[in-house]
């Protein structure tokens, strides 16, 4: 099975690295779609359903917090799972997320196998 | 001056993002070259308990390689905005993580990376603890500044 998702992050060399290690893990993609914060990410869901949200958390402009308040307000877009990429491996941080929605996190440096595993984790795939 | 508290947490940081974000192994440490060396310079301000702020210094060459192997293209093809957002992104990397493993049950909040040229590149001062490291096509320094509490029972930063 194929899988639709978007990646969040201000960095444009981010994005690629991330959607580059999930291709390369083999982790089948039908589409990746890209938003530079919160508020292209939203733009992008209002006409594209995805499968699982990959987001940094600091971000100008709508950062990751608040893109996981918006999809835990928005009924049509709580059901996505999100998960949080950040270089803040910190226990309160990583709380702080996880209660405000996201479904994982992974903290940088990662190996790729990790963010594979966190998606498939996430995204109940079952074990080769 | 160096701290020796934060030393290993700045070389253990380089090594791990180095390797695992980068695919490369750190050489080891090297001599820091002279200031006026090619060089990509950046620097990062961050809040947390203590304040502070990084600076990482890579030599061009070295920045044109991680640059390729991190979005796994040819050299000669990179783009100059591909480079710096690299470098950018590398720098956020490892600040990110000496702080994560300085200040692991607090919070920390980094500015945005910003890449600085002329006498703030080289700008170096009493306080900072800094680690150069060999990466196979030229240096990389990390300096980092915290500055000082100035109250031990403040309470701990939570962003």
């Amino acid at each position: 099975m194929a899988y639709r998702v978007l990646i969040t992050d201000d960095s444009p060399a981010m994005r690629a690295f991330v959607r580059r290690v999930i291709e390369l893990s083999g982790f089948e993609l039908s589409a990746c779609f890209e938003a530079g914060d919160g508020a292209e990410a939203l733009a992008v869901l209002k006409s594209e359903w995805v499968d699982a949200i990959l987001t940094d958390i600091n971000m100008p402009g709508v950062d990751g917090e608040e893109l996981l308040r918006r999809l835990a307000a928005d009924e049509m877009l709580r059901g996505i799972p999100a998960i949080v990429i950040s270089t803040d491996a910190t226990a309160n941080r990583i709380a702080r997320l996880l209660a405000l929605g996201a479904r994982g996190y992974v903290t940088k440096p990662f190996h790729p196998e990790t963010l594979r595993a966190e998606l498939e984790r996430t995204l109940g795939v079952p074990c080769d | 001056m160096t701290d020796i508290t934060i030393l290993p947490a700045l070389s253990s940081a380089v090594s791990e993002v180095l390797e695992r974000m980068f695919f490369l192994e750190a050489l080891g440490e090297a001599v820091e070259p002279a200031p006026e060396a090619e060089t990509v310079t950046i620097q990062i301000a961050f809040e947390g308990d203590p304040a502070g702020s990084f600076q990482m210094r890579v030599a061009r060459k070295a920045a044109d390689a991680i640059a390729a192997d991190f979005l796994g293209e040819d050299p000669e093809t990179l783009t100059c905005q591909q480079r710096t957002d690299v470098t950018l992104e590398l720098g956020n990397m490892i600040c990110g993580s000496v702080l994560s493993r300085m200040e692991s049950s607090a919070s920390f909040r980094l500015g945005s990376p910003r890449a600085v040229e002329g006498e703030e590149a080289m700008r170096s001062q009493p306080g900072d603890t800094r680690y150069t490291v060999e990466t196979g096509s030229g240096t990389l320094t990390v300096s980092i500044r915290m500055e000082e509490r100035t109250c031990p029972s403040t309470p701990r930063f939570a962003s």
